[in-house]
């Protein structure tokens, strides 16, 4: 159905020239031409064989252009436009993205060393940022824009119109119904405005004849989606500029303010600024995970919560929080979610001098998902004389299984930790940053330690004097995604707009009811009733019609009613009821597939003619 | 990092950056924190890539902080009023405080005779840790202890720090007089100091 209406919109607008031609002079057999070939019918290459315009045959740069405004205008492309952008997200869901996740995509290029920087070339790691999905969705954006804007314009254009007059042989519309009254003609079409103007119609009053019309609100509703969407769009958008996204890891015990230097990781938008930042502050009180410990769901996490304080400003009133998965803290209408968590052994470590150089928890990072076995590093690099690192692993649950140690469980059963120790140069002191949870051990040199798993307490001695290093239990954290998107609340009220504009284009037609009334030889009036309606895919024009007609024959005490509902009262197609939907067909070709509805046998000029304003100067000649 | 299922976050945000003209040119931009390495797990920057001197008339107070010091004294910046300040955001964790902590403790000696007084604020670091680096890279002046980054906070609405290490210079008068974001060197920071105390080179 839409391909009709496609090249309808690609076409140009010559309602001049079509208004004075009319429409008997399209050749009934070119209709099928202007069918489904968009580029044909579209603009005047050769969309308009009868007009021999030297221009015709060949575009210039201002008609290339016109072409291509007209197709990315045009339905069709937004579609397919609106297609890709669905398509083009579907990446972001299937890999890691590094705004969401940089962690799962470092991952992801140990997993696939060749794939991985030929899929970064693409911007697969950060689908949304990338080059060609901000091509198709400004594309999409132009698209909609340049549909809805002459839209709007011809929606208040026409809602200023009066309705067409009537047709003069209301019969060979779709639906149509003729009586005989003792009113006087003017009575009789008094009494018929009085009725349509109170079902609010609009009318339209001539000698001898009243026209009305209804369901301007289809088209106000498929602005408001058409809108809504662009509203839509717009909204993601601002979130991309004004918003941004940060995450930080927190261990229990320990708090952290909303500013640059404590984040973790910060993608701001375009025009946001460290200042901007909601200098808000929270302090992680507890955490507690709970897991399924039995059956075929064991090792599966049930809760996790995570007690906060928070103040929204400096010196603010300290306010608590549990936080869940899915049940942000909102502060200043930014958005804290719950997204990780894991467990921070902590140590105390005593250099070769018997000072103490580190004393607190360090988080070590899961790397298996279900039983939470973690890895970490710890660095003491003032410790003396020598530098000291451990790369240590975290067993909440250990347990002995063939001579292996392994964690059995994720909740903290029987916690211990297993480490190397490292003395030498960890190299941080270039000035070259290196992550955190990783030891460069290029400079170091690993100490002839026995490993054992240390239970909460226990002290690992190191040879050459180097010190000691004590594990004193586990700490806690969470991993926090902040989210700040000014976009969000538009955005819903977008989606629900474009839902409302969506029922209204379904649910309400447009559709025309003309009465004529003419004084019979005998002194009686013969009132004729016509009436269509456009695109009825909800139906319902035939019972109004008929309950229009059957109360107008009431007031009007009319007799020998004859009842000729010939088709389903509904023009199809491309027929545009008028030019409100996307641009009409306007030259002869398009206006004879007007013609040529569904019932070839009452289809005339004349009912094309009254589904067309326009051409109804031409027909009535008057 | 263990995951929970969070609800899907709509990201296409930057997308539209292209509305502004922007995102065509690829998507890194130049913005504060965006070349932040992000598996690091801290924000930190490997060297100075971003110095800003603000000239007499538009410098921003600077924010009338004050903590607990390292070493548990109470220390005011109120108290170094008259006095050109160079306020040092570091962590003994942090790969370029190593590697700028020698030029700062060197300038700050150096300048004392000046009215050039040195002031660390210690991010997300362990005491002990932080000590340890002090006497390592003999650090005489102070610094104060901001574990909840509240005094980085309290600087966010003039002119914040945007990276670990960030150094801001604070005139006479109290107000910011400039900034370096990332490691500074010895020549680079001396300058600046100079330049805002009004030393000559």
């Amino acid at each position: 159905m839409t391909t009709a209406k496609d090249d309808a919109m690609t076409q140009a607008p010559a309602g001049e020239e079509f208004r004075v031609a009319g429409p008997d002079l399209a050749p009934p057999g070119d209709s099928a031409g202007s069918g489904a070939d968009g580029s044909r019918a579209s603009g005047s290459r050769d969309g308009r064989p009868r007009e021999s315009r030297p221009r015709a045959a060949r575009l210039g740069l201002v008609g290339w252009l016109r072409w291509f405004w007209r197709q990315l205008t045009s339905m069709r492309t937004a579609l397919i436009l609106l297609f890709l952008l669905a398509l083009a997200s579907v990446p972001g869901s299937v890999l890691p993205q590094e705004g969401i996740d940089p962690a799962a995509v470092t991952q992801y290029y140990q997993q696939h060393p060749s794939l991985a920087p030929i899929f970064n070339d693409l911007s697969l790691f950060n689908v949304f940022s990338a080059p060609w999905f901000a091509a198709i969705y400004l594309l999409l954006f132009a698209s909609l824009a340049g549909c809805v804007l002459p839209r709007t314009f011809r929606l208040v254009g026409s809602a200023r119109q009066k309705p067409p007059r009537a047709p003069s042989n209301l019969s060979r519309l779709p639906a149509s119904a003729s009586y005989t009254t003792s009113l006087t003609p003017e009575a009789a079409l008094d009494s018929a405005a009085g009725l349509f103007g109170g079902r609010r119609f609009r009318l339209h009053r001539g000698d001898g004849w009243v026209s009305a019309e209804k369901g301007y609100l289809r088209e106000v509703g498929n602005l408001l989606f058409h809108i809504a969407l662009l509203a839509l769009l717009f909204s993601v958008g601002l979130g991309g500029i004004w918003g941004y996204k940060a995450d930080r890891l927190l261990i229990v015990g320990q708090g952290f303010a909303n500013t640059p230097t404590a984040l973790d990781v910060f993608h701001p938008g375009r025009l946001v600024s460290p200042s901007d930042l909601q200098p808000f502050s929270v302090n992680l009180l507890s955490f507690r995970a709970e897991y399924v410990t039995s059956g075929p769901q064991v090792d599966q996490p049930i809760t996790y919560d995570a007690a906060l304080s928070y103040r929204a400003q400096i010196g603010g009133p300290v306010k608590h929080y549990v936080l869940q998965v899915n049940h942000p803290l909102v502060v200043d209408s930014v958005s804290v979610y719950l997204i990780g968590h894991g467990y921070a052994p902590v140590f105390k470590v005593t250099d070769g001098t018997g000072k103490v150089r580190w004393d607190g928890p360090v988080p070590f990072i899961p790397v298996q998902q279900t039983t939470l076995t973690s890895e970490g590093v710890v660095k003491v690099p003032d410790a003396q004389p020598y530098q000291l690192g451990f790369a240590g692993v975290f067993l909440p649950s250990a347990v002995d299984e063939h001579g292996q140690l392994q964690s059995a469980f994720p909740g903290p059963l029987n916690p211990r930790v297993s480490l190397v120790a490292f003395k030498g140069n960890l190299g941080m002191n270039s000035g070259q940053p290196q992550s955190v949870y990783s030891l460069d051990t290029k400079g170091l040199k690993q100490l002839p330690v026995a490993p054992r798993p240390l239970a909460a307490g226990q002290t690992e001695k190191l040879p050459d004097g180097a010190g000691s290093i004590t594990y004193l239990g586990y700490q806690q954290w969470v991993s926090l995604a902040i989210t700040y998107d000014p976009g969000q609340l538009p955005a819903l009220i977008s989606g629900f707009a474009a839902l409302a504009g969506l029922i209204l284009s379904f649910l309400i037609r447009r559709r025309r009811v003309f009465v004529r009334a003419v004084a019979g030889p005998d002194g009686s009036t013969q009132v004729s009733l016509g009436g269509l309606a456009r695109s009825d895919a909800a139906g319902g024009f035939d019972t109004e019609f008929a309950e229009l007609s059957r109360l107008l024959r009431t007031e009007h005490d009319g007799e020998s009613m004859r009842a000729s509902q010939i088709g389903d009262g509904t023009v199809d197609g491309p027929a545009d009821f008028d030019d409100l939907e996307r641009p009409q067909p306007t030259d002869p070709a398009a206006a004879d597939v007007a013609a040529t509805p569904a019932n070839a046998d009452t289809a005339t000029a004349e009912s094309a003619a009254a589904a067309n304003p326009e051409t109804l100067t031409g027909l009535e000649g008057e | 990092m263990s995951r929970l299922p969070v609800p899907a976050r709509i990201a296409m945000g930057p997308a539209v950056a292209a509305l502004v003209g922007l995102a065509m040119a690829g998507c890194d931009s130049g913005a504060i924190g965006a070349d932040v390495p992000q598996s690091s797990g801290q924000s930190f920057v490997g060297h100075s890539y971003e110095s800003t001197f603000y000239k007499v008339g538009q410098r921003p107070t600077a924010p009338a902080v004050s903590g607990t010091t390292l070493t548990g004294q109470r220390l005011n910046l109120d108290a170094y009023k008259g006095k050109t300040v160079v306020l040092n955001f570091w962590g003994s964790w942090c790969d370029p405080c190593r590697s700028e902590a020698p030029a700062l403790g060197q300038l700050a000696r150096q300048l004392q005779p000046d009215g050039v007084r040195f002031v660390g604020v210690d991010i997300r670091d362990e005491p002990d840790a932080a000590l340890a680096f002090m006497q390592n890279f003999n650090v005489s002046y102070p610094s104060l202890n901001d574990p909840n980054d509240q005094i980085a906070l309290e600087f966010q609405s003039t002119v914040p720090p945007a990276a670990i290490p960030t150094t801001l210079i604070i005139d006479r008068s109290g107000r910011i007089a400039a900034r370096i974001v990332g490691a500074s060197s010895y020549s680079e920071l001396k300058d600046l100091v100079a330049e805002v105390a009004g030393l000559k080179a």
